[in-house]
C-alpha cells in the first residue's frame, strides 16, 4: 500500500462501516480492477452514503441546529466570561463587553456552570445524533471559530477567551459518540439545574435573550433518554 | 412499487440464488442491460432493499481470490419476490398495447 491510488483506497475505505469495507475491497480484489479505479469506485460509493445521510434530519440538526449557532453563541458566552473574571480581578473594564458590566462572583460563577453545560450538551448531541456526519459537523464549528480568530483584536485579553467551551463541548462530543444512553433522571436534572441557572442569570439581566437557544441541546438530551428509541444511533 | 434498477438487482439476485453477491449480481446485471453498473449504487440499493425487508444480506467465509475478504451473500426475501411479480406485471400491463410489442 504505497502507492497513491493505493493510499486513497484504503484511506476512502475506512470511510465504510466494517462488514461493508470488506465486502467491497473483497469484490474489488476478485474482479481485479486497477488501483485507480478501485479508488474511483470506493470513493463513489463513500459520496453516495454521504449523500444519503444528508435524506434525514440528524446532520441538519447537529451541523446546522446545533454546531453552527452553538459555536457563535458560546463563543460569544465563552468571551464574556473571560472580560468579567478580568474586570472583577483586575478592574479592566470592557465597552464591548457591557452585558457582563454589573456581574458579581455569583453571576460569574453561574455563567461558568452555564457555559460548561451548555457547551457539554451542545457537543453531546453533535456526536449522538449524526456520528457519520461528524466530521461536518467538526467543519462548521470550526469556521466561526478561524474566522473570529482573524477579526481578534481586543488587546487586553487573550484570543483563546473565545474558546473555552471548547473543552467541555469536544468531551461532550466524545461521550455523545461512545454511549448515547444517558439515565433520564440525570438527563432531566441537567436540563433543569441548566434552566435554573439561566432564569437566575436572566433576572439579574446577565444573559443575552439568544442564550436561550443553547438550552435546546440539554431538553433535547432529557427528551432522547425518556423516549423508548433511546439507544438508536445514526 | 420497486424502482428499474431495484427490479434488476432483485431479478439478478433471484436468478443467481445462493450465489448471489456484490460481484455476481454486478456481472448480472451489466451482462444482461448492457450498462455499467457502479459499485456505489450496488451496494446503496442493496441497503434500501435490506431496509425495505425484501432483501436479506450476511456475511460469508472469507475466500483466497479475494484477498482473505468475505462476500456479502444476498437473498430476496418473500416480500421481495411479491414486490418483483408486482412490478413485472404492471410492465408487461402497460406494454401490451405498445407498438414494440404488438408489432
Amino acid at each position: 500500500m504505497n502507492s497513491l491510488p493505493q493510499s486513497l483506497l484504503a484511506l476512502s475505505a475506512r470511510l465504510l462501516e466494517s462488514d461493508e469495507r470488506e465486502a467491497v475491497l473483497g469484490d474489488l480484489a476478485e474482479v481485479g480492477h486497477g488501483a485507480w479505479r478501485s479508488a474511483g469506485e470506493v470513493l463513489g460509493l463513500v459520496m453516495r452514503r454521504q449523500v444519503l445521510l444528508w435524506t434525514g434530519w440528524r446532520p441538519w440538526l447537529a451541523a446546522l441546529g446545533v454546531a453552527l449557532p452553538g459555536t457563535l453563541l458560546l463563543m460569544g458566552a465563552s468571551l464574556s466570561i473571560s472580560c468579567t473574571y478580568e474586570r472583577l480581578t483586575r478592574g479592566q473594564m470592557f465597552g464591548a463587553c457591557a452585558p457582563t458590566g454589573h456581574e458579581g462572583p455569583l453571576l460569574l460563577a453561574c455563567h461558568i456552570a452555564l457555559l460548561l453545560i451548555w457547551a457539554w450538551t451542545s457537543g453531546f448531541v453533535v456526536g449522538a445524533v449524526s456520528r457519520a456526519t461528524l466530521w461536518v459537523s467538526v467543519a462548521v464549528c470550526l469556521s466561526p471559530c478561524l474566522y473570529c480568530l482573524s477579526k481578534f483584536h481586543e488587546s487586553s485579553v487573550s484570543a483563546a477567551c473565545l474558546y473555552l467551551f471548547l473543552p467541555p463541548a469536544i468531551l461532550g462530543a466524545r461521550q455523545g459518540l461512545r454511549m448515547i444512553r444517558i439515565r433520564p433522571g440525570v438527563a432531566l436534572a441537567v436540563a433543569g439545574l441548566a434552566t435554573a441557572l439561566m432564569v437566575c442569570a436572566w433576572g439579574n439581566g446577565a444573559l443575552f435573550s439568544l442564550n436561550w437557544a443553547l438550552i435546546f441541546p440539554a431538553w433535547f438530551i432529557a427528551l432522547l433518554a425518556w423516549s423508548p428509541a433511546n439507544g438508536e444511533r445514526a | 412499487m420497486l424502482g428499474e434498477f431495484e427490479y434488476l438487482l432483485i431479478t439478478a439476485a433471484a436468478g443467481l440464488g445462493d450465489g448471489a453477491y456484490g460481484v455476481s449480481i454486478r456481472e448480472e446485471i451489466e451482462k444482461t442491460t448492457g450498462r455499467t453498473c457502479s459499485l456505489g449504487a450496488l451496494y446503496t440499493t442493496i441497503e434500501r432493499l435490506e431496509k425495505k425487508g425484501l432483501l436479506k444480506t450476511w456475511m460469508g467465509d472469507a475466500t483466497a481470490e479475494r484477498g482473505g475478504r468475505a462476500k456479502r451473500l444476498v437473498r430476496v426475501t418473500a416480500k421481495g419476490v411479491q414486490e418483483a411479480k408486482t412490478f413485472y406485471e404492471a410492465v408487461m400491463r402497460i406494454s401490451r398495447r405498445a407498438a414494440w410489442v404488438t408489432d
